[in-house]
């Protein structure tokens, strides 16, 4: 389903749910999909199971799958899932970081609006 | 659950276990670090009731295992030091193995042989030293056992033969809820596939974590501010700093949050914050006893 850097600081878990929602996020994965087992996924990334039992469970906890008794693990509708704080924070220092680079490569300050529209606009589901 | 509480084995006087505790949780892959001579091979042969505790208990399962047969059965073990019968074959071990162990899986045992291109007819002492070590994994994972301790198994092996063993192992916590206890000297590979980790000093335990919640709560940070600012990291836990021209390179203990929350007052130029790796954790949190973590890295 996706690769893990297992030389990455990332902590694993933390890997497994980012791309987890990186498939959902881009619709990849569909709402309702049924999502591999734990002992499944760990195998096929051959990562602990604990770590990965780790990562269902924030992802359940942040909405974006649900667990159903006896049936398996599942893609959520995302559809009303608001960002958490820390989410949020995060994409700011992102942000933070890459302003930060257009202004030391000297780009002038209205190219820079245009870049970050047109990249905007390049998600059309973005209403 | 492997529970190790107080244990004390003294030999000709030196403590080398000095009241270690140890807890590992069903299921769980425990990685047990330290310097050579810290403890880990003593207390490996505590936990399987080869050598007894001076004082102290080890319960596996609940149960006492020092002459206990029983308890003894659910255990696999892969030692250090191997040991075949003079003159076995791997086919020889299997049998002898399938007389003494309660839940032998010889159907296991042979596509195991056949995964690790063993040859279970030539003599054991014909094996390479990384070859013996397989034919003990096998050996220890045909036994079924709920619990499985390593010792030192992975290292000494080829990369393609380490990620074989891993899979076996995660397979079998996976499907059988397996315990595991595994002590190494490769931090890396430990980092990858345990959850929890004891580093062990001296025959006392120093740091008994889940790994994941170790690694968030210690960061490495990068910052430079356009002007120098006094005492900026005083309401952090700072475990070392270094000045590096105009940046600032300090490691602290504090949830992310928070590092980001003080050092954003500031409005920092730079800001850069890395999780650190299991090497790093060791260097600056027994920064005080350097001589020890230059021998466990």
């Amino acid at each position: 389903m996706f690769e893990l850097d297992l030389k990455s600081r990332t902590p694993i878990s933390g890997q497994i749910v980012d791309n987890i929602k990186e498939l959902i996020v881009s619709g990849v994965l569909h709402a309702e999909e049924k999502l591999p087992s734990v002992r499944e996924l760990a195998a096929q990334l051959t990562v602990n199971p604990n770590t990965v039992q780790k990562a269902y469970s924030a992802l359940e906890q942040q909405g974006y799958i649900y667990i159903s008794q006896g049936r398996g693990t599942f893609v959520a509708d995302i559809k009303n899932i608001t960002a958490t704080p820390a989410e949020i924070t995060d994409a700011e220092i992102g942000l933070r970081d890459s302003i930060s680079k257009l202004y030391y490569i000297g780009m002038s300050r209205g190219d820079a609006e245009e870049l970050l529209r047109k990249l905007m606009d390049e998600r059309s589901d973005w209403k | 659950m492997i529970e190790v509480r107080n244990v004390v084995k003294k030999f000709d006087g030196v403590k080398a276990l000095d009241g270690l505790n140890i807890t590992v949780e069903n299921g769980s892959i425990y990685g047990m670090v330290g310097t050579n001579g810290a403890g880990k091979t003593t207390i490996i042969k505590n936990i399987m009731g080869i050598l007894r505790p001076d004082s102290g208990t080890i319960r596996v399962g609940g149960e006492p295992v020092y002459e206990m047969e029983e308890v003894k059965g659910k255990i696999g073990y892969v030692s250090d030091d191997l040991y075949f019968f003079p003159g076995y074959t791997l086919k020889e071990m299997g049998s002898y193995y399938g007389g003494i162990y309660p839940r032998w899986n010889s159907e296991r045992f042979l596509d195991m042989t056949k995964n690790f291109a063993l040859d279970m007819k030539k003599k054991l002492s014909s094996f390479s030293k990384g070859m013996q070590k397989q034919a003990a994994f096998i050996l220890a994972m045909s036994t079924m056992p709920e619990y499985l301790v390593l010792d030192e198994p992975i290292d000494g092996l080829d990369p393609i033969v380490r990620l074989k063993v891993w899979k076996y192992i995660i397979n079998d916590v996976a499907e059988r809820r397996m315990t595991v206890l595994v002590s190494s000297h490769n931090l890396r590979e430990m980092e990858g596939y345990c959850d929890h980790i004891g580093i062990i000093s001296k025959g006392r335990m120093v740091i008994e974590r889940d790994l994941e919640d170790l690694k968030s709560d210690v960061h490495k940070v990068q910052v430079a501010f356009r002007e120098p600012q006094e005492n900026a990291y005083e309401d952090l836990n700072v475990l070392h700093y270094e000045q590096r021209g105009s940046v600032d390179l300090i490691i602290v203990r504090d949830k992310k949050e928070k590092v980001e929350e003080v050092i954003g007052r500031y409005k920092p130029a730079v800001f850069d914050m890395l999780p650190l790796s299991l090497e790093e954790i060791f260097i600056y949190e027994l920064g005080g006893v350097s001589d020890e973590i230059d021998g466990i890295i």
